[in-house]
């Protein structure tokens, strides 16, 4: 019996970098955006009191008047997961469960933050896109049943865009954690 | 390998910096909400204060909150006051020796550089008199006496004494009055031509003034001191002799911006008024006065009026009318309120709102035009500034700054003379149910 020396030489698998980068721009995107919605929960403006200034100088009014100006910013203590106006809305539905109501309100900024920096970096991308996925799902269902259409269609764009980060996902490179 | 290790090793570490900088970021910023007056400890002006009665005590809280000012004694006739004024300083950590009478405590504070009176009315002359001539700068209450000679005498004093004699008119100070006046009234030409004012103080009825029995004071001080009984003594501003009457307590503030804020003081007064309610006052307890300016452009008229007899509703403000605007304006801000004619182009709302003098306010609905006379209605703006004192710490300022040399009394004796003058003409003018003129001579201490 001849053994055979032939050396079997297997097809190298391209890179398809023009999928690499579109993906990676949408993983960045979504992270971006997430990690923001997120952050953003933890702001609110505060009147702040500052002397007047005279146009004509740019010092303070001699007069010594105050204005209130706005300012934003930023503490654990000013979060709030689901905005006043709209929780009030939500708490008034006789469909929506009082307990989602306060669990969806704690989690839903940390929700945002986690897979928002999870997705940037890399970290459990599929994972990180199966929870936005069931937030903005969650969001939706909210929505709905407040009747604000324009912000069902708004997240619509959010799931089309999860969407096609799982049909991508496979190009996913860049990653802290290649699995999940 | 190596390298890759190497990427995802910094980006972890990357990672973990960033969020630990977003939880830095997240820690509660208490730092503004922080905000607050801070009481007075080391001082470098020593100031009594002479009269612990109601006014006495509002003046108190602006004083405590001065820095450089230390209140070292403390005077009122009447045991009751003196021991809840010292009370109250001893838990501020406030040591002051108190004194019944004001000439004991002028022999014994040989430290003191101010004074600060707030007794009845006609206490004022003898009491500022005294302390100026003891080589002290005196701030003290308005009305400045009961009478017009009391109070020219202390204009006399204050010139040959060459001490600081501030007169608490205080809304002078108010820097939101101060600011309406400078930029609004006077830079913006805001109201145009000024052809009226008119000003109130409408009070709700309230009870006379009582006294804890066990605290009565004996029939022989009150009357070393000036009083009839203690009924006189706590009610002092209903009493000729001792107050001037409504429109000497709450009209003299008011009708002082008037003469602050058209620079002048008025031609003419006549008068209304009565003693139609309280059955046990000497003063009359409403009045109606209408004064006359003589303005360069032409003739104002200034109405004013004063009641005890009604509910508060209204309130108390002073508003200022001219052909293109009107200002209203009142210690109390959330009276305040500005309206300006369509047709008044000098000066346009885009441009006061953009040096922030003046703000929008949102409206939703339109009114109804209940007449064809009525004109149309007017875009609705605000004065947005504030101050965040109590009302009378700025006049107090004032007068401890212009002891330090480093601004001038905003109310000298002289100029509230010649306001608090025609005040006296108007109670003159409701006695004698006739108009009274007014040169600018006799007002003139």
């Amino acid at each position: 019996m001849a053994t055979t020396t032939e050396v079997k030489i297997l097809p190298v698998k391209k890179i398809a970098w023009d999928f690499t980068f579109a993906f990676l721009a949408l993983r960045l995107w979504l992270g971006v955006r997430a990690l923001f919605v997120g952050i953003q929960k933890y702001a609110a403006y505060k009147s702040v009191a500052v002397p007047l200034i005279d146009p004509s100088t740019g010092q303070p009014d001699a007069s010594g008047v105050l204005v209130n100006v706005s300012v934003k910013s930023y503490a654990l203590a000013n979060y709030m997961g689901i905005p006043a106006g709209l929780r009030d809305k939500f708490a008034h539905d006789p469909l929506f469960p009082k307990f989602a109501l306060t669990l969806f309100d704690r989690m839903l900024g940390p929700a945002f933050i986690l897979t928002g920096i999870m997705l940037i970096i890399g970290l459990g991308t599929r994972l990180s896109l199966l929870i936005q996925g069931l937030l903005f799902i969650a969001l939706t269902v909210g929505l709905v049943l407040i009747d604000a259409n324009d912000g069902v269609a708004y997240l619509g764009i959010h799931i089309g865009l999860v969407a096609a980060a799982f049909l991508l996902v496979q190009h996913n490179r860049f990653v802290v954690l290649k699995r999940w | 390998m190596v390298d890759k290790l190497n990427r995802r090793d910094f980006i972890g570490a990357t990672a973990v910096a960033g969020a630990a900088m977003l939880l830095e970021s997240c820690k509660s910023n208490t730092s503004a909400q922080t905000v607050g007056l801070k009481k007075s400890s080391l001082n470098t002006i020593n100031v009594a204060l002479i009269g612990y009665g109601e006014e006495g005590k509002v003046l108190l809280e602006s004083l405590l909150n001065i820095e450089d000012v230390r209140l070292v004694a403390l005077c009122d006739i009447w045991d009751y006051h003196r021991g809840e004024g010292q009370r109250y300083l001893h838990k501020l950590g406030n040591e002051v020796r108190s004194y019944e009478n004001y000439e004991d405590l002028l022999a014994k504070e040989k430290d003191l550089q101010a004074v600060v009176i707030a007794t009845p009315d006609f206490w004022h002359a003898p009491m500022t008199n005294t302390c100026l001539k003891a080589g002290l700068h005196v701030y003290c209450e308005k009305m400045m006496s009961n009478t017009i000679d009391g109070a020219r005498s202390m204009v006399q004093t204050m010139r040959e004494t060459g001490k600081l004699l501030q007169i608490g008119h205080q809304r002078r100070s108010n820097p939101r009055y101060v600011f309406t006046l400078n930029r609004l009234l006077h830079e913006a030409k805001f109201c145009g031509r000024l052809t009226a004012v008119q000003g109130q103080w409408n009070r709700a009825v309230k009870e006379d003034f009582g006294w804890p029995k066990k605290f009565e004071m004996p029939a022989p001080m009150l009357a070393k001191y000036g009083y009839k009984d203690m009924h006189e003594f706590r009610n002092w501003r209903w009493y000729k002799g001792l107050g001037g009457g409504p429109l000497s307590d709450l009209g003299a503030h008011q009708i002082d911006i008037f003469n602050w804020w058209l620079g002048m003081t008025p031609s003419s007064v006549v008068a209304s008024g009565g003693l139609d309610y309280f059955k046990n006052h000497d003063w009359y307890d409403n009045a109606m006065v209408i004064y006359e300016y003589s303005l360069p452009q032409g003739v104002a008229r200034a109405f004013y009026q004063v009641q005890t007899t009604t509910s508060a509703g209204g309130g108390y403000f002073e508003m200022f009318m001219g052909d293109d605007g009107t200002i209203k304006m009142s210690e109390d801000p959330s009276i305040c309120a500005i309206y300006r004619e369509a047709r008044a182009d000098a000066v346009s709302w885009d441009d006061l709102e953009q040096k922030g003098y003046v703000r929008a306010i949102q409206t939703s609905a339109e009114a109804t035009k209940v007449d064809v006379r009525e004109t149309a209605q007017l875009a609705q703006y605000e004065i947005p500034v504030f101050f965040n004192k109590p009302p009378h710490q700025p006049h107090l300022e004032n007068f401890f700054n212009a002891i330090r040399g480093t601004t001038k009394l905003n109310c000298p004796a002289d100029e509230a003379f010649a306001s608090e003058y025609v005040i006296h003409k108007a109670n003159e003018a409701v006695a004698s149910e006739k108009k009274i003129l007014i040169t600018n001579e006799e007002v003139k201490a």
